[in-house]
Formats: C-alpha cells, structure tokens, sequence
C-alpha cells in the first residue's frame, strides 16, 4: 500500500479536479494509472480513503511508541507512512501526572484550609456586594 | 500543569480493577472495530465472549465507543500501559486473542493486517511467530496484504466497472468507424462522378486527336533532325538546371537563422553573443537548473527541472555545433 496522496503531493482532502490535474502531469506512466484507477473513481477511492486513515493513525502511533524500525513495518507501507517523531510525551506519564496533581489537590482541600478559605471568599464576596448596593443607593438619594 | 480533563478513556482506565485488562479491552475493540461484515450487537457479543476472563470489572459500552470514535490518544494510551506491563506469555495470549477477533472463519481485512503487525511489533513478537500462531489458529498463511493503491488490485476486486469501461471504449470506437465509413462512401461516390465526367473529355480529346494525327506526322520527320539538336542542348540545360536545384535543396534544409536566436534565449542571451558568452551562460544555467538540486523536493519538482535542464542543453548543444 502506497500513500497515493503524498507521491502526487497532494492532501487527503483533494478535489477532483485536483486529483485529474496532478493525475496529467504526472511523469511516471505506472503512477499515472495507479492513480486514474484509485482516485478518479468515487467508489475505489472511499474504500482506499479509510484505509489510508487508518494507515496514517498507525504510522502516528508507530512513531509516537518509537517503533518506526519495526520487523513488520517495511516497504513501500513504511516508507510512505512513517511520520517523523513528534514531541507527544507519554500518555500514561501523562495520566500518572494528572492524577498525582488531582490527589495533591484534593489532600490541601481535605486538609481544613478549604472550607475556611471558602467562608473567607463568601465573606469578602458579601461584604465587595454591600458596599457596591450603599453606594449605589447614595447616587440614587442624591441624584 | 496542564489543564485538559480526563479524558474518557482514561477515567474508565482509573476506575478499572486491572489495567492492563481494560487495554487490551481496548486494543481488541479497536481490533473489531475494523472487522468488516459484522454487525454491532455481533461486535459487542464477541468482545465479551473474548474477555470473559479479564479482571477490569466494568462495562464493555463506553470502551467500545471509544474503539469507534478512533481515538487515537487512547489508543495510543493502551499501548503503552500493554507494553509497559505485558509478561511474554501474556503478550503471546493478547496476540492469539487479537488474531481470532479479527478472523474468526472470516477473512482478515487489510485494516487488520496491519494492525496485528502493529500489536505484533509493540508486544516484541517475531515476524515467524506471528506467522505460526497465524497459521495455527486459522489453517491459512498469513500472507501480504493486498495493495488496493495499484491498479491490479481494482482489476481482480471490481472487474464490473472495468468491463463497463471496456464496453464504452468499443462503442466510442464503434461509432467512430461509422463514421469515417461514412466519410468515405461518399468521398467515392464523388470519385466515380468525377471520373465519368474525365471518361467523356477523354472521349471528345481523342476524336480530336485522330484527326490533327496525319497532319502531324508529316511535319513530324522534318522536325525530328532540328529536335535532336534541340534535345542536347536541352539535356546540358537540364543537368545545369539539377546542379542548382540541389544546391538550393541543400540550402532549405539548412534552419532559419531564427532557431540560433532562440537558442539564444534560452540561454538568456542577446542575438550576436559570442561563443565565449554561450558557454558561461551555459554553465550558469546548467548549476541553476540541474536536476539533482531539486532532488529533496517533490518528483514533481525533479521531472520540472530535468525538462527545463533538457531544454537548456539542446540550445547549447545547437549552437555549439553552427556558431
């Protein structure tokens, strides 16, 4: 399996009239068959489209988990679809740090300071609301 | 810190009894999910039937929703938690697992193909020991996946939309035969008119003719002592006559001087430069456009430059030789 796409530099997303113009100045008559057959018909290109999506989640997957040099990823599939490394950290040190942070944050909740601090934030809340209603008040009496 | 919410896959990951159960749950979701000819409820049955072992302790639901919706990260996610966790006969098991999912008496899609590969790399399992367990579980050799991005591949799978092509092409054909045998019938019909019309001229040219023929013949023996005379000179005159026709032959086969111009411009120089100057602006050009330094672009830009270093080198060639 080939990336058609890549070798006429064209995107995933390209209009017919894309295809049949890149399909005409293609040089290489073998491509320019291939690609007649595969693109420029409706029903062989849907069926070619899923699997390129799916070739293309794996070549990101294969180069995310660094396994580009696999035994069972080569030729034309690997040449095609292998994606340079990208900076993607890990997703599980990713999830492992999400959920220290959640328990960190949890525990200083849990910790008596929450409910304080939320007396204290209700507090200065009502008192900013009354000083805004008085002052309000007064332009109206005065006005 | 980053502020992204936990996604679902990763909350049905926390809430799990064992994760690396619930990824391989979703490995082989992900798995069915490519499985062609089957329906959902069929999908489901068969997940649960798979994994009636596993310890994970929650619904299949959510996890093959997210098997559905291509969720690479948690795809992604699985794979790590499977290849940070995974002994090697639980890696064997997961692969055995994975191939009857995807086949189970059906045929391997090509989406299949290459995911097992994928699995079969992330779990460190050889080439040949995935063929063998293949081929053990299935009675088939694995095989290459087919390649529907050839033309091959769509003449064995669709012949139908080939033979209709093959069936407008012969009528297009057809009618254009018709056409020309048309044409042609009454480009004859034309011809025989006309060569009744040249019969007749003929005719009456012949009556004529007879008639001037006597008189003639008498004069005919005066003359005939005068026309040999005539006809050596006449011959001299005609050889002369060839001598200059081939010279002027020669010299029309020779171009207009209006090719060495633009020759010339090709090489992006003046009418009247020097041979000297053809050959600098030549290696100029030639470094320009060489095709070699279009080698890190697309083909496309490649096959642009071979022409353009083509072009260039004809004029070069050309005015090398005449100038």
């Amino acid at each position: 399996m080939r990336d058609l796409y890549q070798r006429l530099s064209l995107s995933s997303e390209a209009s017919e009239l894309d295809i049949q113009s890149a399909v005409e100045r293609c040089q290489n008559s073998a491509l320019r068959q291939d690609a007649d057959t595969v693109l420029a018909v409706n029903e062989h290109r849907e069926t070619y489209d899923t699997l390129h999506q799916t070739l293309s989640d794996i070549g990101c997957l294969r180069a995310r988990l660094g396994l580009t040099h696999g035994a069972h990823w080569q030729g034309d599939v690997a040449n095609d679809f292998s994606l340079p490394p990208d900076h993607a950290i890990s997703r599980h040190d990713e999830l492992v740090d999400r959920v220290s942070n959640a328990v960190s944050l949890y525990n200083r909740w849990r910790r008596w300071r929450g409910p304080w601090l939320l007396v204290a934030m209700f507090a200065t809340g009502a008192g900013i609301g009354s000083v805004i209603g008085f002052a309000l008040c007064l332009g109206l009496a005065t006005g | 810190m980053s502020m992204a919410r936990f996604s679902p896959f990763e909350l049905v990951l926390l809430k799990s009894r064992s994760q690396v159960d619930t990824a391989t749950l979703l490995l082989l979701a992900w798995v069915l999910v490519h499985r062609q000819h089957v329906s959902e409820g069929q999908r489901r049955r068969r997940l649960a039937q798979v994994t009636a072992q596993f310890r994970h302790g929650h619904e299949l639901g959510p996890v093959m929703g997210i098997a559905h919706s291509q969720d690479l990260q948690a795809i992604q996610l699985a794979a790590e938690i499977l290849r940070k966790e995974c002994s090697k006969e639980r890696s064997l098991s997961v692969l055995h697992q994975s191939i009857t999912v995807a086949t189970d008496d059906g045929e391997l899609s090509l989406a299949n193909h290459y995911i097992l590969r994928f699995l079969a790399d992330l779990l460190n399992v050889t080439p040949t020991t995935l063929s063998t367990l293949f081929y053990e579980l299935t009675g088939r050799p694995m095989g290459a996946p087919e390649d529907p991005s050839r033309h091959t591949y769509w003449q064995q799978h669709n012949p139908d939309y080939f033979r209709q092509k093959a069936r407008d092409a012969a009528a297009e054909q057809q009618a254009r035969e018709d056409a020309e045998r048309q044409a042609q019938e009454k480009a004859e019909q034309r011809e025989q008119k006309k060569q009744r019309k040249h019969q007749e001229k003929q005719r009456q040219q012949e009556q004529a003719h007879a008639r001037k023929e006597q008189t003639r013949q008498e004069r005919e023996r005066q003359r005939q002592r005068d026309d040999q005379q005539r006809r050596e000179q006449a011959q001299r005159e005609q050889a002369r006559h060839e001598r200059a026709q081939s010279e002027r032959r020669q010299s029309s086969h020779t171009p207009p001087p209006d090719r060495t111009t633009r020759a010339l411009a090709v090489l992006g120089l003046p009418p009247g430069a020097s041979r000297g100057d053809v050959r600098l602006a030549y290696r100029r050009m030639a470094q320009l456009h060489h095709p070699d330094r279009f080698f890190s672009e697309s083909e496309h830009q490649v096959a642009l430059a071979s022409a353009r270093f083509q072009r260039i080198k004809n004029a070069y060639d050309y005015l090398m030789q005449t100038y």
